[in-house]
């Protein structure tokens, strides 16, 4: 990757679309590395948990995917973009190629349901009849049809995720990175989201999660890469969380 | 980039932080203001100049002698005198003027005041002779060499009035520029502040306009065009306050100072041709300050 190709779309001859190649990342304030010699490559529609405790680097590595950090050592590819090396500039080109989901969900609580869907495509740049097409569109698939017009207050929280989930796909992304999207959610919701997160998955999109929730990972057998203390443990194809955790 | 959506991102941005806003066109304005404030005057020493220095001459005052026993310049002390003023470097043209000639004159300045008119006699005024210079500015050269030469009673320089009136002018101009640059000071911290305070205001949108792939100009174009439209609004202000002030101060309390025509007056055209350096410099500051602000201080 990242050698050949010319538009973001993914290779034909290559189904990669992440590579990290021994990345290490550390921080000014700490000397021990926030990770530590990975390599992890993930193919076009994978499915593909990131575990492990807190400060394991499941973050810095999400990080280092959308370019909010470069690595201290070694190159990080997305799609035919090398990350790492990228010229600033190009950055939102990277960043229009990925959808993110949070815990937090992180809506604009002034805008409605379908504004803040818009929002994502209005600050692209995307003419105003595209969106005036597509937000119904990914609202409808996320199953929030008939609530375009709800304030995010006005929602439960399965329901803002679904917003969150709807603003992260809408530019049809070839990454979905999900932040421990069900962190906040409760057993059954986590379940819808879950669902919804597999059929964005059926569509082609790769989705990496990063979590803590024994259950989804057990229930769903999908590729489970599991991080401590910033090494690769674990790489399993149909991985549960772990055994005696 | 779609101009409707940066476009309603200023104006929620300048709304949300309204108090802030105001302070930074207030400032602006009045810094600009006094700015403009400072360019008229600078205008009006022009104009004041060009009137006046190219009609200045030097009068060579006679003494009284000469004043009343050489009506035509014709005798050795006055005639000398004469040639000697003609062979003078930068000297353009010697004009004689005789007592009762200098008389009319002072007869017909008088005219509305019929008090000095009868009190005025022939006798008290000197014949003179009128020199115009090549450089007007220079009239300070003749005074030295003829004042007190034979025949001479003194050397009358009007350059030395209009040239106190320049110096006090150009003095109330410094210290317009003066305040004018400190209120501009106050008008850039104002403007670097509100920016910071909107940009952390609406981080939350900037951190999701960033996850998106929004460009940097995306993200920081409605905050720069923030400062810049409240940079306009101030520069509007303040040619709206140099009116009234023209109109409400200037033409009501100093118009008896006008009408003398020594000052030239401030015309509605001046504050025109003065406006749009005011308001090229409201853009170029407040964009400045702007980018520079989004560049140092504000992590987008």
């Amino acid at each position: 990757m990242g050698d050949t190709g010319t538009t973001h779309g993914v290779k034909v001859d290559s189904p990669l679309v992440i590579r990290l190649e021994h990345v290490s990342k550390t921080y000014k304030s700490s000397t021990r590395p926030a990770l530590d010699n990975v390599s992890v490559d993930m193919d076009k529609g994978e499915f593909v948990f990131l575990i492990g405790p807190s400060g394991s680097g499941k973050s810095t590595f999400l990080r280092l995917l959308l370019r909010e950090e470069v690595p201290s050592k070694g190159r990080v590819y997305v799609s035919n973009f090398d990350v790492a090396k990228m010229a600033r500039r190009r950055v939102p080109r990277l960043r229009q190629s990925i959808g993110c989901v949070f815990q937090d969900f992180r809506l604009l609580a002034t805008k409605t349901v379908a504004e803040n869907v818009a929002f994502a495509l209005e600050v692209i740049g995307k003419p105003r009849h595209t969106i005036r097409k597509v937000v119904p569109e990914v609202l409808q698939l996320v199953g929030l049809d008939g609530k375009a017009d709800r304030m995010p207050n006005e929602l439960s929280g399965g329901e803002q995720q679904r917003v969150a989930i709807a603003r992260a796909f809408v530019n049809r992304p070839l990454v979905l990175i999900a932040d421990e999207p069900t962190g906040n959610l409760d057993p059954d919701t986590s379940q819808d989201i879950m669902l919804l997160l597999e059929r964005i998955n059926r569509t082609g999109t790769t989705v990496v999660m990063a979590t803590h929730d024994h259950s989804i990972v057990d229930s769903m057998r999908r590729r489970v890469v599991e991080l401590s203390l910033g090494k690769v443990v674990r790489d399993d194809a149909r991985g549960v969380y772990g055994v005696g955790r | 980039m779609r101009a409707s959506f940066v476009f309603s991102e200023v104006i929620t941005g300048l709304r949300r932080n309204i108090t802030m806003t105001i302070a930074m066109i207030l400032t602006t304005a009045i810094s600009l203001g006094l700015l403009g404030g400072g360019l008229l005057i600078v205008r009006t020493i022009g104009k004041m100049q060009a009137n006046f220095l190219s009609a200045l001459q030097v009068e060579v005052n006679l003494d009284d002698a000469v004043s009343a026993g050489d009506p035509n310049c014709t005798q050795s002390i006055c005639a000398g005198l004469r040639a000697d003023l003609t062979n003078y470097p930068g000297v353009v043209s010697v004009q004689f003027q005789n007592r009762n000639q200098t008389f009319a004159k002072a007869k017909a300045e008088f005219s509305n005041d019929p008090e000095m008119e009868q009190l005025v006699r022939p006798e008290a005024f000197p014949a003179s002779l009128l020199v115009s210079l090549q450089n007007p500015t220079q009239s300070g050269v003749i005074s030295a060499a003829f004042a007190s030469k034979a025949g001479v009673r003194d050397v009358d320089d009007q350059g030395v009035f209009v040239q106190k009136l320049t110096d006090l002018l150009n003095g109330v101009r410094n210290a317009t520029f003066l305040i004018a640059l400190i209120q501009a000071l106050a008008a850039l911290m104002l403007i670097s502040n509100t920016i910071q305070v909107s940009a952390f205001t609406r981080r939350t949108e900037v951190g999701i306009m960033r996850l998106v792939g929004a460009t940097r100009w995306y993200t920081q174009l409605p905050f720069l065009l923030e400062a810049v439209v409240a940079g306009v609004v101030g520069a509007v202000l303040a040619v709206g306050g140099l009116v009234v002030a023209k109109v409400a101060f200037l033409d009501n309390i100093f118009g008896s100072v006008f009408s003398s025509t020594i000052i030239p007056k401030i015309g509605l055209l001046d504050i025109a041709s003065v406006s749009p350096w005011l308001l090229l410099a409201a853009v170029g500051i407040s964009a400045l300050t702007g980018y520079v602000t989004l560049r140092l201080y504000v992590r987008l």
